[in-house]
């Protein structure tokens, strides 16, 4: 889990879903998304996930890191999430800090909506 | 023959602090009568499954209402030029809700919210109980911080789909995938900054630490928990369960924040018992 080829089935997922069409339409951001100690930078390019890649450096840009425990993440990713672990807020709220968000936390807000949808079919592959 | 529900929905003009509130409610049933305030953000459309449930209405007359400034309960007529952007105070909320009350001739209501609603009992058990019956307190705790954010009213943000999407994660996975996200296209249609304006009461202004153990007693209360609540844990509610005096505390398993509208089956059989009991005091 979290390899180079989980990511590429979470990647086709992404970008074979019908709603992310348009429920991604205007989703354009670079994220770090940590998973344990597995690091990658997504790129999403109208709502797709146009590049990742866990080759992380001095010339990496990404405008938000959520990272977390792998153990976090397994949950998130259970097809029933247990409490606390089913929702990317949920995880990242101040009360729970089950993932860090750092960074520019208003692109998470902007494109709260693909987010999440991109992250909930993580549960399919 | 036609699927008509018994819901009607009517408006009543509620003066109040100089001011007056044309307030939308719907209502079904006859008996007891039992007000129903909706979450934050959102309106009364979140009750709809237990004003048409036979079971619940044949003993009660269910109430929802529309705060002012949700649904079709319009804001005070002076809002686009007030000073400062809107802020939802517990001493407003308890107020409003108490005039409505008394405008409408109800005696001896029980109340019922969920979130803010589930919140300001603790309000309301505090400044009027003598004039309640119970108050049920769904997903309710003594303090719930961090979700007063800018973010939620944001000139570089879509309100309605942020508003309604940072609440999804509330609802339990096992929930109706249809109540869910009814329950999403509520929050999306939230006027601009009135989700942020009641967070204020719910994460600032409603802070009853210290205070729930001073309070008499007097109206049963019945806390009720859903397990994917991150907002109001479980452990918070049974916090304030413990010290609340003639209080019962239930944890509802494989449901979340919005128990009546995200998976009405399963609440009302929780929701259930508590009205029996009740109608049988």
């Amino acid at each position: 889990m979290f390899d180079r080829e989980w990511m590429k089935r979470w990647q086709d997922a992404v970008n074979n879903n019908g709603p992310m069409s348009w429920i991604g339409k205007h989703f354009t951001a670079d994220m770090l998304l940590g998973f344990g100690d597995k690091h990658f930078v997504v790129s999403f390019v109208k709502g797709k996930i146009a590049d990742f890649s866990d080759e992380i450096g001095p010339e990496s840009c990404y405008q938000l890191a959520v990272k977390g425990p792998a153990a976090s993440w397994e949950k998130f990713c259970q097809p029933v999430p247990p409490p606390m672990y089913n929702d990317i807020w949920a995880m990242g709220h101040p009360l729970h800090g089950r993932v860090t968000l750092e960074g520019d936390q208003m692109v998470m807000w902007q494109n709260m909506r693909a987010f999440t949808w991109a992250l909930d079919r993580m549960r399919e592959i | 023959m036609a699927k008509i529900e018994p819901i009607v929905g009517r408006y009543i003009w509620v003066p109040f602090e100089g001011e007056e509130y044309r307030i939308y409610y719907e209502e079904a049933g006859e008996g007891i009568p039992m007000v129903c305030l909706h979450t934050a953000g959102t309106d009364g459309r979140e009750w709809r499954h237990q004003l048409c449930d036979e079971k619940i209405n044949k003993n009660f007359r269910v109430i929802a209402l529309d705060l002012p400034r949700h649904g079709k309960s319009i804001p005070p007529y002076d809002w686009y030029k007030e000073d400062e952007e809107y802020k939802l105070t517990a001493k407003f909320y308890s107020g409003i809700l108490m005039a409505f009350c008394r405008e409408l001739g109800l005696d001896k209501p029980v109340i019922m919210g969920s979130s803010m609603g589930g919140n300001i009992c603790l309000h309301l058990a505090e400044q009027y109980e003598n004039e309640l019956r119970a108050l049920i307190a769904i997903e309710a705790c003594e303090y719930s911080p961090g979700w007063h954010l800018d973010w939620l009213r944001h000139s570089h943000i879509h309100g309605g789909e942020t508003c309604a999407t940072s609440i999804f994660g509330l609802m339990a996975p096992q929930s109706p995938d249809k109540y869910r996200w009814e329950t999403w296209w509520y929050y999306s249609q939230g006027g601009p900054g009135v989700f942020k304006g009641d967070l204020y009461f719910y994460s600032v202004d409603h802070d009853f630490r210290g205070k729930t153990e001073k309070l008499s007693g007097k109206v049963p209360m019945y806390y009720m928990t859903g397990v994917y609540d991150f907002a109001c844990t479980p452990d918070m509610t049974e916090e304030v369960a413990k010290k609340s005096k003639n209080s019962e505390c239930i944890i509802m398993e494989e449901i979340g924040h919005f128990p009546m509208s995200e998976n009405p089956d399963v609440f009302n059989n929780y929701l259930m018992p508590v009205l029996e009991k009740i109608l049988a005091a």
